[in-house]
């Protein structure tokens, strides 16, 4: 099978975020920048159908040059080559440029099966599949936990609200989005970041893969939310203090 | 006849066919003994080369071959009366060298020693009391294998060493019995046969055996690595660790040859202790079986029919082992070797282990927390931060920075520094040091751990650091050379002790003073050499008592090596083990210097329940005899 | 036509609270812009669901109804609403936020030359929508631009659902041309994980019970409410270790890590060694007699209390608010 995985470079999952000076993203230097979690998975998924059934896997990435070191990562725990399409910005683009960035280089190595994150640690739009699917006119299914190769194509398991799961049957070629959570991730090692150095890493400029369009949607600012989190400890006796926590919980947190 | 009127009857004269017959014996012995030596310490010599070996400091490898060599002063200390027994055969060996190779010329008519002479005769005698001990140590040394059978010598009976056991005794009485008669005695000349047949026999038999170690336990001492678990570097594009026998080298074959199999090390090992299947003389002896089955130039898997992998990974790396060994086998680098190779290429598959990768890989420490928590952390407790101007840099470490404990470790050593009015700041960030996948394996993990702390040490023009943990100590003043250059750093109850002066002393005035059973932490204590000063500070609380294993037969609490990451143990819990050793000692307060011990320590009491002794670290001790508001918030963080 | 549409799920054969929030949240942006609302509801049996809808206040409804919209697919929904779109040009679509919604909105917007844009917390002047970026560490504001219909998908929990009766308003359908051809994906029946294994990792809910519950008999009182609430029992070490609870409920460095919506974490101190496993939940409630314990500070609710006093009280406070 040929995969292609999406992942994405975001900054570390906990990092304390400032906002730069135009007040339309964080300031980026201090920040330590990792693989984005759900694409992790993604890779993970991939490799492990390569291990079953044999084929090759391809790491796809948009970002700026950081971007390499994640994806050297990708190479060293197992994938075969990948291609970069070099974008200062992405995160300026909206999930409709964006995809068309990936689709149109995935397009050219027509893939049997397409694997993105559920969602990115940092913009959280969790779209990029799913537009992806629509410009590559495949089929496609998100929050997917499972893959398994069938005759007439793959079964998926996809996640449902509140506990509830949905086998899916699909032909390839195929867009998946895979939720986090769904296997064990595998580590680096020495050896795979050894054997990653020989790897083919194509580089792409965003200019020959999108014709600049006006964007659909602009983020205008970004602010720091009104509320940190901090700790409220309530107060009152036990029977006031249980009938104000389901309170919290009926409209703070929205569980019951 | 006195014994002292006696000498030692040699045969006058033997026939030529005699000497021939001696001739061939001789050169059939010899030769038996070479053909199985040689490719032995042809496996040896074509092993890999040690990348890292240096001969220098030679004078430290020549007092340690006098010392552990010609004095057994470690075969001897560590286990008394069979080690004294031991050495005494050892030293009888020693003392018939010069005697065995008069024997031998005696045969051929050349005998040099003359008995009745005066060196001779001296030397007769001097080697009739050194036969006299050795006799009496080989008798007690058998009864001891095998009517005793203790547990670390094995199951299996040994016959190789009954046989050999046999032979020495039968070489010593033989010398022995020869003062009894005179030389024309007709017994005489049967007695030097018998005695020349003994060496004969023993020559062939010793490289087969564990033997061997009469004659390779010498240099294996003065070659040994020298520290305490040496790790070597990696070389090259295509080490990663042990892997396969190519990966063998030199130090390695030597030791894994030269094992005695006295089973000091699985003795001591808490692993071994606790029910697990780590035994420390297996993997030495499991590399041995490698060696010669299939040579150090073969691919095939260390891991797999003379090595156990789970058994690998079950290793606390505290040390026992090789502190124990006492012809210098250094059981952690192999052990961690062992460990590389299975990591290094990914064929080591644990959950947790590759969570607690995963976590160092994404993240800043091996608890999988936010960095957020240590800075938040760092401000509640108005913690100054390290800008150059301070004397130490205080480290924090991950124990520190986000256990509810070891922050509470960390705050009142703060408060003791500001109470001494020494200078400190803390950096604004640290990451892990690395020690748990150092001592796993993770090399990859390791050095990018190692080089990001670096460059920022260096940046914040670090000179001289102070940490709460062995572990950190450790992995920064040695493991960390691999990489740069580390700054100073000291544990801090070496900090406390050069300050002990100026410190509180708490058990003045009559009263009974608070028994405290002070807990040695391997990576302070055994790794590091540092017994005294942590119970100086601890004296200051109270009285220090000793667990029945102290100082360098602390007994491990069960977190090294990255154990404390890895889920749960199968057996009995190493902590709860030691804990309830320490309960034992009827102390009131159970002290640690280690934020791991601690917390080991900690679960472990919990299900003593509520008549379990206190639990503090020393800085703790000191701390809660200063004066209230010394600055630091002394809060829960 | 054009004005604001909100496009309703099934949940059950009702309509879910998410789309009354949603209608909601388009009232809001009506407010804001003098447009109507409209409402949609799509499947293959619309019409007691459009009855149900009508009632609301939100206008016009209008069923997009098709024997191959059930079940729900991605190629089904996003053909037929694009076909609906072509016809009545909306200005704006609000859909609830939810996993349906993610997995066809995105390719519908794109059909229009669009971007949906998702997770919507507030509607302000502009209109300006806000979204959360990193986890909810910030805000951002977003505007549409350019030409055409402006999607976007309301966050749960963020409007407020309003309890409107209003006299029945217009209801009519809409079929669109679909083909079997066009439905690439076979879905099947919807599961439940097995209920025999324990699985915490996706738990929505979780009740941990640690040292302080004293002893196991005690333990009825947790159980209690971790059914008043519907959640999980899990654990800390020290429980699993005496055998009160099986291993696989122990939560923490040496067994399972969790993340679940709500964690209750009912006398556990909060030892490193737990908090590992559970420090990624949604929402931490803690509940213990000593103010000075570690999980106060991961907790993003607490109660300094008795257990024996609180849990009870609040498993009576659950049950009644759940009637």
């Amino acid at each position: 099978m040929k995969i292609i995985v999406c992942i994405k470079q975001v900054p570390e999952r906990d990092a304390q975020v400032r906002i730069d000076g135009s007040g339309k993203w964080i300031e980026e230097t201090d920040l330590q920048f990792a693989m984005n979690e759900s694409d992790a998975y993604a890779l993970e998924e991939a490799l492990q159908l390569k291990e079953k059934h044999g084929g090759e896997v391809i790491v796809l990435s948009a970002g700026p040059e950081r971007a390499g070191t994640t994806i050297r990562e990708a190479l060293a725990k197992g994938a075969d080559r990948a291609i970069q399409v070099e974008s200062n910005d992405p995160n300026q683009l909206d999930a409709l440029g964006v995809a068309q960035l990936l689709a149109t280089a995935a397009k050219q190595e027509n893939p049997d099966l397409v694997l993105t994150g559920l969602q990115s640690d940092d913009l959280g739009y969790g779209q990029t599949g799913v537009i992806m699917a629509e410009l590559m006119g495949l089929p496609h299914a998100s929050l997917i936990l499972n893959v398994e190769k069938t005759d007439s194509g793959i079964t998926v398991k996809r996640e449902l609200e509140e506990g509830w799961f949905q086998d899916i049957q699909l032909p390839l070629p195929a867009v998946l989005m895979i939720q986090s959570g769904g296997t064990k991730l595998r580590y680096a090692t020495l050896m795979g970041i050894k054997k990653a150095k020989t790897k083919e890493l194509r580089k792409l400029g965003a200019a020959e893969l999108r014709q600049p369009t006006t964007q659909a949607a602009t983020l205008e600012k970004i602010t720091l939310p009104q509320k940190q989190k901090s700790t409220q400890i309530i107060p009152g006796n036990a029977k006031e203090a249980a009938a104000t926590l389901v309170e919290k919980l009926k409209f703070e947190v929205r569980v019951l | 006849m006195s014994l002292f009127s006696a000498t030692l009857a040699e045969p006058q004269s033997f026939s030529t066919w005699e000497k021939l017959l001696l001739a061939i014996l001789i050169v059939t012995s010899v030769a038996l003994f070479f053909s199985r030596f040689g490719p032995i310490v042809k496996r040896i010599l074509t092993s890999k080369k040690d990348s890292n070996f240096k001969l220098s400091p030679i004078g430290r490898r020549i007092w340690r071959f006098f010392w552990q060599v010609l004095c057994q002063a470690k075969v001897i200390r560590e286990r008394p009366l069979p080690g004294l027994a031991h050495a005494f055969v050892f030293w009888g060996f020693c003392a018939f060298a010069l005697v065995t190779l008069n024997h031998f010329a005696v045969g051929f008519g050349r005998g040099f020693l003359d008995p009745a002479g005066i060196f001779g005769r001296f030397y007769s005698y001097f080697a009739a009391v050194f036969a006299a001990a050795c006799a009496v140590g080989i008798f007690g040394l058998f009864v001891r294998r095998f009517f005793v059978r203790p547990r670390w010598l094995g199951k299996k009976v040994s016959y190789e060493s009954g046989v050999i056991a046999s032979l020495i005794f039968l070489l010593m009485v033989t010398y022995l019995a020869a003062f009894l008669i005179s030389e024309t005695s007709p017994a005489a000349r049967p007695l030097w046969w018998i005695h020349s047949l003994s060496i004969l026999a023993f020559l062939p038999i010793i490289p087969h055996t564990k033997h061997l170690h009469l004659v390779l336990s010498p240099a294996t001492i003065f070659l040994s690595r020298g520290g305490f678990s040496k790790i070597p570097p990696l070389v090259g594009d295509e080490d990663f660790g042990l892997v396969a026998g190519t990966d063998l080298t030199r130090l390695v074959s030597l030791q894994a040859y030269s094992c005695v199999e006295c089973g000091r090390c699985t003795e001591h090992c808490p692993a071994n202790n606790t029910g697990k299947e780590l035994n420390p003389k297996e993997i030495i002896l499991g590399v041995r079986g490698y060696l010669n089955e299939f040579g150090p130039g073969s691919g095939e898997s260390l891991i797999g029919k003379y090595n156990s992998m789970t058994a690998d990974f079950q290793c606390t790396t505290c040390g026992a082992c090789e502190y124990q060994c006492p012809v210098g086998i250094e059981h952690l680098p192999i052990i961690i070797g062992l460990r590389r190779g299975a990591v290094n290429t990914g064929a080591w598959e644990d959950e947790h282990g590759a969570k607690l990768f995963l976590a160092l890989e994404r993240g800043s420490n091996a608890l999988g927390m936010s960095a957020s928590e240590r800075d938040r952390f760092v401000q509640k407790q108005q913690f100054p931060i390290f800008d150059g101007s301070q004397e130490y840099c205080l480290w924090l470490g991950c124990m520190g920075g986000y256990d509810p404990k070891g922050r509470e470790i960390v705050a009142d050593f703060a408060r003791v520094m500001n109470n001494l009015g020494v200078s400190y700041g803390v950096l604004r960030k640290e990451k892990c040091t690395g020690d748990p996948v150092r001592r796993l394996g993770n090399d990859l993990l390791f050095q990018q751990l190692a080089e990001a702390n670096l460059e920022t040490l260096a940046q914040n023009k670090v000179k001289k650091i102070v940490s709460i943990c062995p572990h950190c100590v450790r992995t920064i003043q040695e493991d960390w050379k691999e990489f740069g250059n580390p700054p100073e750093i000291e544990h801090h109850s070496e900090f406390l002790a050069r300050y002990a002066d100026k410190l509180p002393k708490q058990n003045t005035g009559g009263e009974p003073s608070e028994t405290i059973a002070y807990h040695d932490p391997c990576y302070l204590g055994r790794y590091r050499d540092v017994y005294e000063q942590p119970r100086t500070v601890a004296s200051l609380a109270g009285e220090v008592v000793e667990a029945s294993r102290s100082h360098q037969r602390s007994f491990c609490c069960g977190a090294g090596g990255g154990l404390v990451f890895l889920g749960e143990e199968n057996g009995d819990r190493v902590s709860n083990t030691r804990a309830k050793e320490l309960v034992a000692t009827g102390a009131s307060t159970i002290g640690t210097a280690c934020p791991f011990c601690n917390s080991m320590f900690r679960d472990a009491l919990a299900t003593t329940g509520d008549a379990a002794p206190q639990l503090m670290d020393i800085a703790q001790l000191i701390a809660r005899a200063l004066p209230q508001g010394n600055t630091a918030k002394t809060e829960r963080a | 036509m054009s004005g604001i549409y909100v496009v309703l799920e099934d949940r059950n054969g009702r309509i879910g609270r998410i789309s009354f929030e949603a209608i909601a949240a388009a009232k809001a942006l009506a407010a804001h812009s003098g447009s109507k609302t409209t409402a949609i509801v799509i499947g293959a049996q619309t019409e007691p669901l459009a009855a149900e809808a009508a009632t609301k206040g939100v206008g016009r409804v209008v069923r997009v109804e098709h024997a191959l919209l059930s079940p729900y697919t991605s190629d089904g929904y996003t053909s037929a609403l694009e076909q609906f779109i072509k016809s009545e040009s909306p200005d704006y679509l609000v859909f609830p936020h939810t996993y349906q919604v993610r997995d066809y909105v995105p390719a519908l917007a794109a059909r229009f030359g669009r971007v949906l844009i998702g997770d919507v917390t507030a509607v302000s002047e502009g209109p300006v929508f806000i979204r959360s970026l990193m986890q909810g560490r910030l805000s951002g504001s977003y505007k549409a631009a350019g030409t055409g219909p402006c999607l976007i998908s309301v966050q749960s929990g963020a409007f407020r659902a309003e309890g409107v009766e209003a006299s029945p308003g217009e209801i009519s359908t809409f079929t669109p041309t679909l083909e079997v051809a066009q439905i690439r994906a076979k879905p099947g029946e919807p599961y439940r994980g097995t209920a025999q294994t324990v699985d915490l990792g996706s738990a929505q809910m979780i009740v941990a019970v640690g040292r302080g519950i004293k002893e196991e008999s005690n333990l009825s009182l947790v159980q209690a409410l971790a059914a008043s609430l519907g959640a999980e029992i899990a654990a800390s070490r020290p429980i699993c270790d005496n055998g009160w609870l099986p291993i696989e409920r122990q939560v923490g460095s040496s067994g399972q890590t969790v993340a679940p919506k709500l964690y209750l974490a009912v006398g556990i101190s909060g030892a490193i060694q737990h908090l590992v496993g559970m420090k990624g939940s949604q929402c931490i409630v803690a509940i213990n007699k000593d103010a000075e314990a570690p999980i106060f500070e991961v907790a993003d609710y607490g109660i300094v209390g008795d257990l024996f006093e609180v849990v009870p009280a609040l498993t009576e406070s659950i049950e009644a608010a759940r009637q």
